[in-house]
């Protein structure tokens, strides 16, 4: 099996209260892609993501991480998860955001040890990429939507995963936070060549700035984004064919991959 | 008319003597160790899991005096039952948190009164742990609570992160590979021993209090969590022998005084946070 495949999906099928969710997906995540998710509205996305992290069962089908069935697979500290409801704390927990952060360290050192200057050196420095360093020290509840976010992804910088699963991060929040995030991700995915996964609505950021998109509605469909690919075509199958989709590719700024 | 009579007697004066050395020192253990473990009780939105505990105790309690064994021990016992059972009805859907505290206080308080009368009657020692009496704690009782505070705050040491983690959101703390269930488990257990602990000092009425009020006032301050773990341990420790002081100056019951200090700096800081926030 080619080793560049961090997460391989074939023929899954997953139901959630007898109702089934996803149909036969098949896809491949390869090393360093910056993979986006689309699609309507209870169309499977999250199960898709909750089901590839060995949330919730699957009816049929398999699911490889970095070579090995999920059911062997015990390495989840190269996964990090940001779920859609992760910036839904409860805004009076006493943590601040150094310690929030700091709490990503858990899953890469043993049980009970404690963090030494090593860790909080990694989560300074994750702090600062996020550009959350001014904010260190407030408590969580305190953060705006958008800091909210960056620093759920700072924590799971802490880890030094090789993968992020994001569901939804930006949802709720202004479109220039929303492009400063987006190109939060472009440099994770570029400069330190993690590969992510992220569920957007966003169809304008993920085709300016991903390399490959999943169009989710029970049925899964993957394209690479690139000119010679009908992508409208693909993202019909996920919408419905009466839906017309108008990309601005000027607006990519350069950055658009087709 | 009742009136408090001034004190014949000064703090070094009572220092000499052993009944307030086991005292002070069987409530800086207790006191340390509640309001530490209060602190994740109320994060966790599980404060009234000590009051039905503790009231299930007093089953244990009963139970201990009628076998004429040490009736802390018992306790301990039906606690960690009574803690476990809470958890696995609530973890299996049979009944939501409150009504599962309601049921399980119900079958260990009942059986604690069948018991008694059983046994003839009520005791000056049942009173004892029902309203605690701290200033009367003997050499081995002092000894259980040190031994079973060294477990809990040991435990709290090593796995506060942990903890901290799972009580802020359990399913990230599953995916980041921390043992939710076992550290879970432990945790409950933790919970029993730390009522057990109380019932001599404060009684099984109002330990409910001492674990509670010094996270609750503590987290009015809004600081970081290190903060708030050091100002709910410093509250506890201050009301606890602040209580034990005063009882032994102006011979008032300790448990009150201690409970009425910690609801005074309560008040007090609640007072301050407002007027500072204008």
């Amino acid at each position: 099996m080619n080793k560049d495949v961090v997460i391989e999906v074939r023929n899954l099928s997953v139901s959630r209260s007898g109702s089934l969710v996803i149909k036969d997906a098949n896809f491949d995540v390869m090393k360093g892609d910056y993979f986006g998710i689309v699609g309507p509205n209870g169309g499977g996305k999250t199960t898709l993501l909750l089901s590839i992290l060995g949330q919730i069962p699957r009816m049929s089908g398999s699911i490889r991480l970095f070579s090995k069935d999920i059911e062997d697979f015990d390495e989840w500290e190269k996964v990090a998860f940001v779920p859609q409801d992760a910036i839904n704390f409860d805004a009076n927990f006493p943590l601040s955001v150094r310690e929030l952060v700091s709490l990503g360290r858990l899953g890469r050192n043993p049980i009970g040890r404690r963090l030494k200057k090593r860790d909080w050196e990694e989560v300074d420095a994750a702090l600062e990429f996020m550009g959350l360093s001014e904010v260190a020290d407030k408590r969580i509840g305190e953060l705006s939507g958008g800091q909210k976010q960056r620093m759920f992804v700072a924590m799971a910088l802490v880890r030094d995963p090789e993968v992020i699963i994001l569901d939804e991060p930006v949802a709720g929040i202004d479109a220039i936070t929303q492009e400063k995030f987006y190109q939060k991700m472009s440099d994770l995915n570029q400069r330190r060549g993690i590969t992510i996964m992220m569920v957007s609505h966003d169809l304008s950021a993920v085709f300016c700035r991903m390399s490959k998109v999943i169009c989710v509605n029970k049925e899964v469909n993957v394209a690479e984004i690139r000119p010679d690919v009908d992508i409208e075509g693909v993202l019909r199958k996920a919408y419905g064919e009466h839906f017309h989709f108008v990309f601005h590719r000027h607006e990519c700024k350069g950055e658009f991959k087709a | 008319m009742t009136s408090f009579t001034y004190p014949s007697i000064s703090l070094m004066e009572l220092l000499g003597y052993q009944f307030f050395q086991n005292a002070i020192l069987g409530g800086i253990m207790a006191g340390f160790a509640c309001a530490w473990i209060g602190l994740f009780l109320v994060l966790r939105k599980e404060a009234m899991i000590v009051d039905g505990v503790a009231h299930t105790a007093f089953g244990g309690v009963a139970l201990g005096l009628l076998m004429g064994v040490d009736p802390l021990i018992t306790a301990l016992g039906i606690s960690t039952v009574s803690v476990f059972g809470m958890s696995y009805m609530k973890r299996k859907g049979l009944a939501e948190s409150d009504s599962a505290i309601a049921l399980i206080l119900a079958i260990g308080f009942s059986t604690g009164l069948i018991i008694i009368s059983v046994a003839g009657g009520f005791s000056v020692d049942l009173f004892s742990y029902l309203f605690g009496s701290i200033l009367t704690i003997s050499r081995s009782d002092l000894l259980m609570i040190l031994i079973l505070g060294i477990v809990i705050v040991a435990f709290l040491m090593l796995l506060h992160r942990e903890l901290l983690a799972i009580t802020f959101d359990e399913r990230s703390a599953r995916m980041m590979g921390v043992p939710v269930n076992a550290i879970s488990a432990m945790f409950n257990l933790i919970v029993a021993i730390t009522i057990t602990l109380s019932i001599k000092i404060i009684g099984i009425i109002l330990v409910v209090a001492l674990i509670v009020i010094p996270a609750l006032t503590a987290l009015q301050l809004r600081v970081s969590f290190s903060k708030t773990v050091a100002s709910t341990i410093i509250i506890g420790l201050v009301s606890v022998v602040a209580g034990i002081i005063i009882s032994s100056f102006y011979n008032v019951a300790a448990s009150g005084i201690i409970v009425f200090t910690m609801v005074l700096i309560y008040l007090a800081t609640a007072a301050l946070v407002r007027v500072k926030s204008r």
